[in-house]
């Protein structure tokens, strides 16, 4: 049997521990990507055993397989076109239910399923027995009990992969059936649509998701049968509105059947570890507090230990940059592309990465632990005033730290429009970058205020992140009624492989950003701010600036600032070295210099109009690969130049009516 | 007695009640079915104090939206009638 290729997907609805169990067997070997042409993740990966090679696909997270969201229907075109050797079910022992739901859905498409009986060991823990032999004689499908977190059961889930040719044979699964009352209108369809129905789709799967009334199949098939036998499919449908409860009813008479079966002991009302600690932190006079206090809690170790590695990281691009100077001197252009446009510009994004390690890692502890669940729930009746989800939640928190994962975790929310708006505000969350800017500006020209003006800042974007969403939300989805039902898993032990993982991915693809659109923004900011002169005034970007020096006037900036705010865009610490080549005193000189060029009204309406203007070229690329639509893309980035002129606007005028 | 048939946001918090039916489109039917929240199932309420409820349904915890949970429509279960299952 040595050398043989398997394909197996990996199925489950979310919190069974899926992704636990796919690290554990690809390991390194993970490929992630997208699924062609959707924002949806795509993960494969390889495991080697005997000298078989099994190629395992991540489906995406998915309750079922209906057409409703996009990850679930994924999930079943991938069984459907690409046919698996098989399909590993991940159930959780602990609610058997609800995970043999997507086994009914699975087993109709006739892929040989494998159940993986994971989180056998808090079954136990809540009283819950299930006597895995019964199991699988009801089901008759291979059942693997396991406890993926503490590596258990892997090596016999593996081998039933590998014995695959040898049980297919025998391979009879038990199915769900329709509820009695409407078996007649079962057979009924059938005999209508048997002959019509043509591979890959099969029969009694494509039946019963008409008679849920599933839209995708329906249209299909439509398409595909003669008119009048499309009419009397209509006629029998109308005749039972409910069918969809029947297949719903059928389904869960065999799930009943299983449990009945299978567990033998099941203690109800015990108070588990997970009702203690929710009868608190769910509570909104405890929970609200509670979460603030672990946000500040994390800013603090995110700052008190990122910053100071930060600084490190600074000196040693420094260095760097002194190092590789004296060997490009015969060159200013490549001296002024390596030195300034790629250490300088580049290496810059570069030395955030500590802070964005402790960030991101306490972040993936809170997920993995299943506390985020709850502060989505507390966060969620803040959410919905602004149009948005308890969920919208998790992204707006990962952009404190980078906006470009934040975008990209805006992919949590199911419905498009969510996302969409979730996307959106985000650039109004103020980044690690943006504070940079904030606190050394602030710094430099308030002085002893500086701490209060910086946080009037976040406060006030924060604000505007609310009103905006609550603007955008009036005018275009009126009628969109945001649903909100979201599973809270049960807290448990933190797993460090998993939010190991998690991080490595959101700092890659932060660094991939940075090493690729930043690298080639900087060197193109350089050009333009060096080109045709020599010197900045005289180069392309400053004519730029000078040219709309007058729009800069009712807001109090002068051409320079201007420069400034635009150079922003390659990476938001980009403003600080361009200040300080444009007042000519380089980046150290330039607090010295800030209090006599800049007056407080200038400099505030400085800072208001940098924490809402387009965010940076990585977040940007990022928010339209993930909106997908030019239109939507391009109405956000006109209105945070709309939004951070007219604040900038309004702020300048008050501080010199105020005599600030 | 008459049957207490009350959308499942009336319900207080300890409070449970069976599911009777759902309101709504096939699609919010099929994601509560897959959760497994869908009629004959056993539901309590955990937290109903504005903002979305958190219920509980064989050891799965869902939160849900006040709109959604108007749309579900469950058999109170009293005191009395619990004892009455129960026996």
């Amino acid at each position: 049997m040595a050398g043989k290729e398997f394909l197996v997907a990996l199925a489950g609805q979310p919190n069974v521990g899926k992704s636990t169990i796919f690290n554990i067997l690809t390991g390194l070997s993970q490929h992630v990507g997208n699924w062609p042409g959707k924002t949806v993740e795509k993960k494969e990966g390889f495991y080697v055993a005997d000298g078989s090679r099994i190629k395992i696909v991540d489906l995406p997270g998915s309750y079922s397989l209906t057409a409703y969201s996009e990850e679930e229907k994924i999930s079943r075109d991938f069984i459907i076109n690409e046919r698996p050797d098989a399909i590993v079910l991940i159930a959780n022992a602990s609610a058997l239910e609800r995970s043999l739901y997507l086994l009914a859905e699975l087993l109709l498409l006739k892929v040989p399923v494998i159940v993986a009986l994971n989180m056998m060991d808090v079954a136990e823990q809540q009283g819950v027995r299930i006597d895995v032999g019964l199991l699988e004689k009801y089901l008759g499908v291979p059942v693997i009990p396991m406890v993926a977190s503490k590596n258990k059961g892997i090596r016999a889930l593996v081998s039933a992969i590998l014995s695959l040719p040898r049980w297919q044979k025998e391979y009879v699964p038990s199915l769900a059936d329709i509820s009695d009352d409407h078996k007649d209108m079962f057979t009924e369809l059938s005999d209508i649509l048997e002959e019509h129905i043509s591979p890959p789709y099969l029969a009694r799967w494509t039946i019963t998701k008409i008679m849920e009334g599933d839209p995708d199949i329906t249209n299909k098939i439509s398409q595909t049968i003669p008119p009048d036998s499309w009419s009397r499919v209509q006629a029998i449908l109308r005749e039972h509105e409910d069918s969809l409860l029947a297949v719903v009813r059928g389904r869960y008479d065999w799930i009943e059947g299983a449990v009945k079966t299978a567990i033998s002991e099941f203690r109800k009302g015990q108070v588990f570890f997970t009702d203690r600690l929710d009868d608190i932190l769910t509570r909104p006079i405890f929970g609200l507090p509670i979460l603030l206090g672990v946000l500040a809690f994390i800013f603090l170790l995110t700052y008190g230990l990122g910053l100071p590695l930060q600084q490190v990281f600074e000196s040693m691009m420094n260095s760097l940059a002194s190092r590789v100077e004296p060997l490009l001197s015969q060159s200013t252009l490549l001296r002024g592309i390596i030195v300034d446009g790629l250490i300088g510009g580049a290496g810059t994004v570069m030395t955030f990465i500590p802070v964005l390690f402790f960030f991101f890692t306490a972040m993936a502890f809170l997920e993995d632990v299943g506390y985020m669940a709850r502060a989505a729930f507390i966060m969620d009746r803040f959410m919905h005033v602004i149009g948005l989800h308890g969920k919208s939640f998790l992204p707006f928190c990962l952009g404190f730290g980078c906006n470009v994962p934040a975008v990209m975790g805006a992919r949590i929310l199911e419905s498009g429009k969510t996302r969409f708006l979730t996307i959106f505000l985000t650039p109004f969350v103020p980044c690690t970058a943006k504070l940079a800017v904030v606190t050394l500006v602030a710094a430099a020209v308030f002085g002893k205020q500086a701490f209060l003006i910086s946080w009037a800042l976040v406060t006030g974007n924060i604000l505007i992140l609310g009103f905006s969403g609550i603007i955008v939300k009036k005018l275009f989805f009126k009628k969109d009624r945001t649903p909100f039902i979201m599973e809270l898993p049960f807290y448990h032990k933190p797993n460090p492989r998993t939010i190991g993982i998690v991080v490595w991915k959101r700092i890659t693809v932060f660094v991939k950003k940075a090493g690729t659109v930043i690298v080639i923004f900087s060197v193109l900011l350089w050009l333009l701010s060096h080109m045709p002169g020599g010197e900045i005034d005289e180069s392309i970007l400053g004519f730029i600036g000078q040219s709309i020096e007058p729009l800069g006037r009712p807001i109090g900036l002068d051409w320079k600032m201007i420069v400034a705010l635009l150079s922003s865009v390659i990476a938001k610490e980009n403003s600080i070295a361009a200040l300080g080549v444009l007042y000519g005193v380089g980046e150290e000189g330039i607090r010295g210099i800030l209090p006599n060029v800049m007056s407080h009204a200038s400099a505030l309406s400085f800072l208001v109009i940098l924490m809402q203007f387009i965010p940076c070229v990585a977040t940007l690329v990022v928010m339209k690969q993930e909106m997908g639509n030019w239109r939507w893309f391009l109405s956000s980035f006109l209105f945070m130049l709309f939004l951070s002129y007219l604040s900038g606007f309004a702020v300048y005028q008050f501080a010199l009516m105020a005599g600030i | 007695m008459v049957d207490d048939i009350v959308p499942l946001i009336l319900l207080k918090e300890g409070e449970e009640g069976i599911i009777h039916s759902v309101s709504g489109g096939r699609g919010f039917i099929s994601r509560l079915a897959s959760m497994g929240l869908t009629f004959r199932m056993r539901v309590k309420v955990l937290r109903n104090i504005g903002g979305p409820l958190i219920i509980t349904s064989n050891g799965t915890r869902v939160a849900i939206g006040r709109g959604q949970s108007q749309k579900i429509f469950v058999k109170r279960l009293t005191a009395a009638r619990k004892k009455a299952e129960l026996t």
